[in-house]
């Protein structure tokens, strides 16, 4: 029934949205930097395994490929722009509008080269679809089901266990003692661009095989998840999967009784409720 | 003739509008996306007030300045409360959004067809219906804007906006209410765009949402960073370099789609170039 | 020694940064008309004891009162215009204004401080902002710099910089200041000319309670002292008595005197 078909939905693009809202809190949290290219970041993996899937790479590899492209758009952004930025004392206004720079140069190249019209994969696998329950699932929507929520206790793991992601978690809770100490927050942060990089690439391609490429939807996916992470909490990954999650599902449901054209205005409802009553969101981490 | 004409009248509806983008992004330090929104607003008011002959043109301006103030102040009010980056995120979501209702709205707006044939600016029977009563119009409106922006940026206001963008903490202790400041510029700058949008709808007697989306706020971002931001001078510069880039473009013989992404890409590496290499604009002060 | 109401009174305050307690159910009161500072080793919480009193922090827990007013709550504007008004140890000018430029910004109630003020009475503003001038180089003679009117901050040495400070800080009004480390860095002319400047002004009425590291400078301006360990007051008293309480002297110098 048309409910529980909704509520799938939007448990798909919730996980794929919470990939999204993770990376880009990582990022955030750690480099302080309002990172809107992310968007551009996100549309690019699209492209490459869209470009490399018409070369006849199976999409596997391709997905890979586009992970390994995106780290080093990621990388490459960080440390020839906004540190150079930062060495030259830009101020917090510049280094935006220098990012919505960046997103601007790739949308309008992919829109450039790949044409500004949605373009959808020639996979075999993309139109097989399962059926349950009176719910219809696309392969491509369980598997991005799967692999995106694999990813969240993946990240949780890696920034709770592992050296590096502790390493980053500290400099994330205070540049300037890092600076002061041996961990050298630079280096952090082109490793945390690189890796919030790649780790969007995921529901980047996944997204893609569903949809199709297009170059400029990008900006209205990274707000929502950016108002994921705002509301779930600065600094907590789990705030921002799963408020990502509920936004996809209130926004889905929504559509049982307004029109899709209006979705962007339930998801910015959601945002300025939480900024009027709660703007320090759900999960701080302090 | 009718090119340089042309050019003179949109460049000085975007000094106005720049004007309003230097004082929300320049002078108040706001980081805004939506001024194509705001610009939109002021547009679709005059247009569809003129072509319902709800009011004369005058009063129709009037009426658009104002609803921006109030659009610019509703939006800033509840963001500018909390962090500063929070408000990146309400601007791209008014953005979005008004390009959604302006699409969506049929009724008003047209839908995504536009608002055509809209009626020719009439003042006390003047009416303004060829180009060069145009130029004049907007020519005059232009100086009185930056009439109005030079004696704002003199005033103790001016000051105190100044004052805040370089240090908001030391302004605060000094006793000057910060918040309120900042968002009397932002209903400042809506006015300002609120007009130039009117002025755009009767120049042009057609608009429609592609004309008001988040490409044209980054057109409109570049203008303030290649200008450069806080100046009169700047306010003026940019907009008329920036809407000769076209023309430059024209040259190189491109399919018109990759000519407009050509363009948009064109600005999104001038805001990066300028911000890396040139932040105080041409002739402004830096960012 | 009775007073109506204490002038400035703290009681309870706690704060806590990330697991660090900043402030520590930190308490005293201090009477008009005097200067008093407010002493203890590095981290022992006095900018915060300002930031908590002028609003530019929100305490966990505790009260303040001034003249019985609470300022609990109360955001910095407010509180300048309550009375009590602050300076930066790191300064905090506005570096890209002359020395006129940033008294005149702290003198309250300027003509044409709205933009349709500005705007539609343009005349009107103009002559408020001429006694604005006015008023700024008052303040600018009183401490000694109006020879610097024009100047741009980043041209003034750090001495005259520092003087700066106290001026904007008295553009405000304010009856009660809160000083910084007012002398931290200078020596000699400059030194000598800020501690003149705090004896007129105390002469002239105003309250100051002044965070100070040198105890030369304490023992020449101080009626009383506050001395600050690990967010606690742990002592109030004469300058005498709390320089020759060895326990005290160990906790801030480790040692010697």
């Amino acid at each position: 029934m048309l409910l529980l078909q909704l509520l799938i939905n939007g448990l798909v693009t919730g996980c794929a949205l919470g990939v999204i809202a993770i990376s880009f809190s990582l990022a955030y949290s750690t480099t302080r930097i309002f990172h809107v290219a992310h968007a551009g970041v996100y549309t690019l993996a699209g492209y490459v395994a869209f470009a490399l899937a018409g070369l006849g790479v199976p999409d596997m590899v391709a997905l890979l490929a586009a992970m390994a492209v995106c780290a080093l758009v990621g990388a490459l952004i960080q440390s020839e722009l906004y540190a150079r930025l930062a060495r030259r004392r830009a101020t917090h206004l510049g280094v935006l509008i220098a990012s919505l720079g960046v997103l601007a140069v790739i949308q309008n190249l992919l829109s450039g080269v790949f044409t500004p019209n949605i373009r959808p994969f020639a996979s075999a696998w993309r139109g097989r679809t399962l059926s349950f329950g009176g719910v219809t699932l696309t392969q491509v929507q369980l598997v991005t089901l799967v692999v995106c929520a694999a990813v969240y206790p993946a990240a949780l793991l890696f920034t709770r266990r592992t050296v590096l992601g502790k390493q980053i978690r500290a400099v994330a809770s205070n540049p300037f003692l890092a600076e002061i100490t041996r961990l050298e927050p630079q280096k952090t942060y082109i490793i945390v661009m690189a890796i919030a990089s790649a780790m969007v690439a995921i529901p980047g391609v996944l997204v893609a095989l569903d949809f199709g490429v297009q170059p400029y939807d990008g900006t209205t996916v990274l707000l929502t998840a950016t108002i994921a992470v705002i509301a779930g909490g600065v600094g907590s990954l789990t705030g921002a999967f799963l408020m990502a999650v509920l936004i996809s599902v209130l926004q889905n449901l929504s559509l049982l009784v307004i029109s899709g054209e209006w979705s962007v205005g339930v998801t910015f409802l959601i945002f300025l409720i939480f900024m009027l009553f709660r703007p320090r969101g759900l999960f701080t981490r302090r | 003739m009718d090119f340089f004409l042309s050019y003179f009248i949109l460049a000085s509806i975007f000094v106005i509008v720049g004007l309003s983008t230097n004082l929300l992004v320049g002078v108040a330090g706001i980081f805004s996306v939506s001024q194509a929104a705001v610009f939109g607003v002021g547009a679709y008011t005059v247009g569809y007030l003129l072509s319902n002959d709800v009011m004369g043109f005058l009063p129709a301006l009037v009426l658009a300045g104002a609803l921006c103030l109030l659009l610019n102040v509703l939006v800033t009010l509840p963001s500018l409360r909390v962090s500063g980056d929070y408000f990146v995120v309400t601007s791209f979501g008014i953005q979005l959004l008004a390009t959604a209702a302006f699409t969506n709205w049929d009724g008003i707006t047209g839908g995504a067809s536009g608002l055509a044939g809209i009626p020719p600016a009439d003042l006390f029977g003047w009416s303004v219906d060829n180009s060069y009563k145009t130029l004049a119009l907007t020519g005059v409106i232009m100086c009185i804007a930056c009439l109005g922006f030079a004696l704002i940026m003199r005033s103790p206001f001016g000051r105190l906006l100044l004052a805040i963008r370089e240090d908001e903490l030391a302004v605060a202790a000094a006793g000057r209410n910060v918040l309120r400041a900042k968002v009397e510029a932002a209903g400042l700058a809506g006015v300002f765009a609120g007009v130039a949008g009117g002025l755009y709808a009767v120049y042009l007697s057609f608009i429609d949402p592609s004309t008001f989306d988040l490409n044209a706020s980054v057109l409109l971002l570049t203008m303030v960073v290649l200008g450069g931001a806080r100046t009169l001078a700047g306010s003026i510069v940019g907009p008329f370099v920036v809407l000769a880039l076209p023309q430059a473009l024209a040259m190189i013989d491109l399919p018109t789609t990759v000519a407009a992404s050509a363009r948009q890409g064109i600005y999104g590496a001038l805001l990066i170039a300028f911000m890396l290499f040139r932040p105080q604009g041409l002739m402004g002060r830096r960012l | 020694m009775t007073e109506a109401a204490p002038y400035l009174q703290v009681s309870g305050m706690s704060k806590t940064f990330g697991g660090l307690k900043a402030l520590n159910d930190c308490s005293f009161a201090i009477d008009s008309g005097k200067i008093i500072c407010l002493v203890g080793p590095n981290g022992a919480g006095k900018t915060t004891v300002f930031n908590a009193v002028t609003g530019f922090l929100r305490l966990d827990e505790g009260t303040m009162t001034f003249r019985g007013r609470s300022l609990n709550g109360s955001r910095p504007p407010q509180v300048v215009k309550v009375g009590i008004a602050r300076t930066f140890q790191n300064l905090r000018l506005f570096e890209d204004l002359t020395a006129l430029e940033n008294v005149a910004s702290a003198v309250p109630r300027q003509f044409g401080g709205e933009p349709f003020v500005a705007l539609f009475r343009p005349l009107h503003t103009a002559r408020g902002q001429a006694r604005t001038r006015e008023r700024a180089r008052e303040i600018l003679t009183d401490v000694g710099l109006a020879a610097h009117a024009n100047t741009y901050v980043r041209q003034l040495s750090y001495g005259e910089q520092k003087l700066l400070c106290i001026a904007r800080v008295l553009a405000t009004g304010a009856e009660l200041l809160l000083l910084d480390e007012p002398t931290s860095g200078l020596s000699g002319d400059a030194l000598e000319k800020v501690i003149a400047l705090l004896h007129r002004l105390r002469s002239e009425g105003r309250s100051q309670l002044v965070v100070e590291h040198n105890t030369r400078v304490v023992q020449q301006i101080a009626d009383e002292v506050l001395f600050l360990h690990q967010g606690h007051l742990l002592a109030q008293g004469s300058v005498a008595s709390i320089m020759a309480d060895p326990h005290l002297a160990e906790i801030y110098f480790g040692g010697a005197l």
